[in-house]
């Protein structure tokens, strides 16, 4: 029913369109056309119908639909070569982007890998929604807010989010040029403490722990000090995290528990002391007694035994 | 011995009202020794330990009952339409205020809490990372334990040295105020200095306390000061409201107090209200509650307000209440109808672990009353609690190999790392090594796998006996937050567990969501309120979908705890031994009627008294009563006088201190007549009879009472029966209550001690003594 009722519809659209176009021969959006409509008022509730249903058309007809519109707009709907163009650098860049990405995942390095190749997508973004263009052609609202969908908007703020996620703005410089010194200065001293690592890696772990001790707190400080300064970004946390796994569950380098005999007696000392106290107050302090009162009461006095007598 | 019996028992100094008028017994009957055989046999007073079945002297109702004598009437005639109508926008002004001053107080505490006891876990963890490396933790241990110590020591010396009544949670005895008792200092600006200072002491000593419960009695003082226009402890008037300078408009405000105080611990308004309507609910009417409301409002929108200047969030007004219990959302925390009989368990659980926790801690206080009673005892047994504290904690903290990643958002405030890799910090540490706001928080809230299931138990087992052990420390301190942590701690463990058992069903069994229905499950197994703090719950969690699962788990917390033992706080009022009156008579005492419920006999003052009389009664210590049936001698006979008014002890000290006498007012006509205004000047402090200076000659003159008595005093027939008299006395919140033959001759006066004697135990009804205490 509601098939057969859309696809009626759909003809006196089209039908309208094709009138308007023939009548007026010029580039018209889809809105212009919406207000031109209203003048033939024949027409307009049919309009009106289709745009109520287009967002539920079924595929069989869509097929017929998508078909008619590519032969009605001839060019002016359709987006300019302008702005093609535009699609399609951001397309390689962001492929480009992509396959810097992905090699980067693990141990995650995308900050310093692929920043440059993120800069140039950025770059490739704003081109796209800027509104002026050459002979003002704006390729943003066709482009990026045509339809529901929105692919490339999608494409693109997913990727920014990536990158806000990674938080890489910490160890990139503005306008993604290159690495922050801190940044070279973190992998300079992630790069000692490897090399110490490999140096004692064969033989005994307890060489390793004694002799790298000393570069790797001096990491660990520096990565303490940029998390206070929040300069950190993924690559930095994630090597850090490496590190310090390997410092102490490969090799095992963390401080041993061996003070227990001490903290146990010191416990247990202060444990003891409540039980000290306690007993000096029971034996040494004077029992607090309470001075009972009797109560003057009317002839038929009345005592906890009277009650009890009463009730049993 | 003698000036230990007269210490109070809530504190342990001497009361210092209680050789003066101003502590005077509810008892009223003659002072003359009988010589029926029963007295005899029970021989003189004699002294018992300290058990929960006493009645202590030391407490006065209040009067709420008002005083309709002619200077009353006179002041209504005078008094325009305006004049109410000003008056009903004071009230509302002043509940604003309340509200306001109320929300300040939380504010301060927070911050200055947040501050101080941040500056302390970073000294210790300074240290304990110094020491982990080259040795020496003992030395840690001991600087935890001496900061702990030297913290809670000037909190405990502050209360247990100038106020003793501000120690505890205050909940008990502002409960008791709402009942209509007279606690003596409860609501002066002393004690809410103390128990300020108190609470910021022992949360920031780390002891298993909380600073909500505190609050409530701050914000019930807050209201009686506002109220009243006045500080008598600062010698400041402000002239203004002295309207309300009187018991009944005053416990009104301090309801409204309690309501600002409960909104502003914990973010619920609309709890707070239901709160005084729980606890308080014998005079109630829809505008008192509407202005309540708004006391509340304000109280957590000023605090919401002023913390959210100090985050530097400036007019961000989400995060309300001292303890934010967090946000619960998203599905995980969604719950489903097969999950209701495992909440009804958990309440039950709940149900049990509060008894246990109430008879623990009903045994510990009366070994505290009876023999930590001197201050200087009671300082070092909270000096010795919190070092015991630190040193069970770092020993939890020492040998626990429970150890975490850093989580991303850094919700661990404090991290320990001590024997953990890299990276990691010792999950026990996040439990114990952090103020137990953030505890409960912690455990509401972070990751499922987050804590161990050993070390869930362990931390249950020592912090229920820690939070056991130190509630009712001469300290000021709440045992909600306590009770939330134990009860979150287990419920996370049953979460953890039933995530365990049912593989497949670890989607649904969220850990966090298990932690909050535990909380409140121990919480309600340990105070057993259930209205207001369902409402409580459900407003700090900021999800009423939890309204179902709360609601039942603390009904099945309350049925089971009850079968056990009383609630935490009614055996507190116990102990104290508080003439408290519940909801109802006891149940199977019908048959008892107010001729044996009542005192007799009477002390009765005629219509026109001679002066030395009246002064002679006032001054007999021995008795000292307080309110005096007014009767008039039928003339020409020998027969007992026919009741014709009631006059109180306050009222006759100030008609003393005016010397208003016939003869006087005979001879200076110019003299200015007395006006409901001197009464409430002397309210609430009136002076005792000692300091009223009376001459020979004026002892001579007489005093006309019937301008100033009370005409139509409330009176029963003698065989009323209890629950009668029990209603009458409840609803009307009345202090003495005549028994009149049927000639209207007075035979008797019941009192609320009269009453709140007869209680329902194991054996029958049971009747408490009276004592001295």
């Amino acid at each position: 029913m509601s098939l057969s009722k859309s696809s009626l519809s759909l003809l006196l659209f089209i039908l309208s369109i094709s009138t308007i176009a023939l009548s007026d021969g010029l580039n018209l959006t889809a809105s212009h056309s919406a207000d031109k409509l209203k003048q033939i008022p024949s027409l307009n509730r049919a309009a009106a119908a289709v745009e109520v249903n287009s967002p539920v058309f079924r595929p069989a007809v869509e097929h017929i639909f998508s078909l008619n519109l590519l032969s009605s707009f001839p060019g002016d709907l359709e987006i300019s070569d302008y702005c093609r163009e535009l699609l399609n650098i951001f397309g390689q860049r962001y492929v480009a982007y992509v396959s810097c990405l992905v090699p980067a995942a693990r141990p995650v390095t995308v900050c310093q890998k692929c920043f440059s190749a993120f800069g140039s997508l950025r770059g490739a973004y704003a081109n796209l929604s800027s509104e002026s263009g050459p002979g003002n052609v704006s390729c943003s609202e066709s482009l990026l807010r045509g339809d529901r969908l929105m692919v490339v908007n999608q494409l693109n703020s997913s990727m920014e989010e990536l990158w806000l996620n990674a938080a890489c703005d910490n160890c990139v410089t503005k306008g993604l040029q290159r690495l922050t010194d801190d940044m070279l200065y973190f992998m300079n001293t992630l790069n000692q403490t490897d090399d110490c690592f490999d140096k004692y890696r064969q033989g005994n772990h307890t060489e390793l722990c004694k002799n790298c001790k000393n570069t790797y707190q001096g990491l660990n400080e520096l990565y303490g000090r940029m998390e206070k300064n929040q300069t950190l970004c993924i690559d930095i946390e994630d090597s850090m995290n490496m590190t310090r796994r390997l410092w102490s569950k490969y090799y095992n380098c963390t401080v041993p528990r061996e003070e227990t005999v001490p903290v146990i007696a010191v416990s247990s000392f202060m444990l003891f002391l409540p039980i000290i106290f306690y007993l000096s107050s029971f034996l040494h302090s004077e029992q607090k007694k309470r001075k009972l009162i009797h109560p003057k009461r009317a002839k038929s006095y009345t005592s906890l035994m009277n009650i009890q007598d009463k009730l049993g | 011995m003698a000036n230990i019996t007269k210490k109070v028992s809530w504190s342990s100094r001497a009361d210092e009202s209680g050789a003066t008028g101003e502590g005077t017994p509810l008892l009223n009957g003659s002072e003359q020794p009988r010589h029926s055989r029963q007295d005899s046999l029970r021989g003189r007073p004699k002294e018992i330990p300290h058990n929960e079945k006493l009645l202590s002297l030391k407490f006065e109702s209040l009067d709420y009952d008002n005083i309709e004598n002619q200077l009353f009437l006179e002041e209504e005639r005078r008094m325009s339409y305006m004049g109410f109508r000003c008056l009903e926008i004071s009230r509302w002004v002043v509940c604003g205020l309340i509200g306001f001053l109320t929300g300040l107080i939380a504010c301060f505490i927070d911050i200055v809490v947040e501050e101080l006891a941040g500056f302390k876990y970073q000294v210790v963890k300074e240290n304990i990372e110094k020491f982990t490396e080259v040795g020496g933790l003992s030395i840690s241990l001991i600087l935890w334990a001496v900061l702990n110590s030297a913290i809670v020591m000037v909190g405990a010396i502050i209360v247990a040295f100038f106020e003793p009544i501000a120690a505890g949670s205050g909940i008990p005895q502002i409960k008791c105020y709402l009942n209509g008792v007279k606690i003596p200092r409860v609501v002066r600006l002393k004690t809410l200095v103390v128990k300020v200072c108190g609470v910021i002491c022992s949360v920031v000593g780390g002891l298993a306390v909380g600073k909500e419960g505190p609050m409530i009695h701050s914000g019930a003082v807050v209201a009686a000061g506002v109220s009243q226009g006045r500080s008598t402890s600062l010698k400041r008037d402000f002239k203004i409201f002295e309207y309300f300078r009187r018991d009944t408009e005053k416990r009104d405000f301090v309801s409204a107090g309690a309501a600002a105080g409960v909104s502003a611990a914990f973010g619920a308004p609309v709890g707070g209200v239901l709160f005084s309507l729980e606890e308080g609910a014998s005079f109630w009417n829809q505008m008192l509650t509407w202005r309540i409301f708004f006391a509340s409002m304000i109280s957590t929108f000023t605090l919401n307000f002023f913390l959210s200047i100090y985050h530097n969030k400036t007019g961000d007004l989400s995060s309300p209440g001292l303890i934010n219990f967090g946000r619960f959302e998203s599905d995980s925390v969604a719950y489903n109808l097969y999950e209701i009989p495992l909440f009804i368990a958990m309440g039950a659980i709940g149900g049990l672990l509060g008894a246990l926790f109430n008879v623990l801690n009903y045994w510990l206080t009366i070994f505290r009353i009876r023999y930590v009673h001197r201050p200087c005892l009671q300082v070092m047994e909270a000096m010795l609690v919190a070092a015991v504290t630190a040193t069970v904690s770092f020993t939890m903290i020492y040998f626990s190999n429970d150890c975490q990643p850093l989580g991303p958002e850094h919700t661990e405030e404090y991290p320990l790392q001590l024997f953990c890799a890299d990276g990691e910090y010792n999950s026990m540490a996040t439990a114990f090594f952090n103020t137990p706001e953030r505890s409960v928080r912690s455990l509401f809230h972070n990751q499922p796998d987050t804590y161990n299931p050993l070390t869930l138990g362990l931390f249950t087992l020592t912090y229920f006996f820690l939070a056991c052990w130190t509630y009712g420390l001469a300290v000021s301190a709440g045992v909600f937050i306590p009770s939330l942590l134990i009860g979150a701690a287990w419920g996370r463990l049953f979460g953890r567990l039933l995530a365990a058992i049912t593989s497949s069903g670890s989607i649904w069994a969220d850990p966090g969501k298990y932690a909050l229905i535990g909380a409140a499950a121990q919480l309600g197994g340990i105070v057993r309120m259930t209205l207001s703090l369902t409402v409580i719950m459900v407003e700090a969690t900021g999800n009423v979908t939890y309204g179902l699962p709360i609601m039942l788990v603390l009904m099945t917390a309350k049925i089971v705890g009850d079968y056990f033992v009383e609630g935490l706080y009614d055996i507190h009022i116990k102990l104290q031994s508080v003439p408290f009156l519940h909801w109802e008579a006891p149940a199977t005492s019908h048959w008892l009627t107010a001729r044996e419920v009542m005192s007799s006999p009477v002390t009765c003052l005629n219509r026109i008294e001679k002066v030395g009389t009246i002064v002679d009664t006032l001054s007999n210590t021995s008795t000292n009563h307080n309110g005096f049936p007014v009767v008039v001698q039928v003339t020409g006979s020998d027969e007992p006088a026919k009741l014709c008014g009631l006059i109180l002890r306050s009222q006759l000290i100030v008609l003393l201190k005016h010397k208003v006498f016939v003869e006087l007012a005979r001879s200076r006509l110019t003299q200015r007549k007395l006006q409901l205004k001197d009464f409430r000047d002397a309210y609430p402090r009136f002076p005792p009879i000692q300091s009223i200076h009376v001459s020979q000659d004026e002892r001579e003159c007489m005093m006309d009472l019937s301008e100033f008595m009370n005409a139509t005093p409330y009176t029963v027939p003698q065989e009323t029966s209890l629950p009668r008299v029990f209603k009458l006395f409840r609803a009307l919140g009345l202090r003495h209550l005549v028994v009149v033959d049927d000639e209207n001759r007075v035979v008797g006066l019941v009192t609320r001690k009269d009453l709140a004697r007869y209680h329902l135990g194991k054996h029958g009804l049971e009747e408490l003594q009276l004592a001295q205490t």
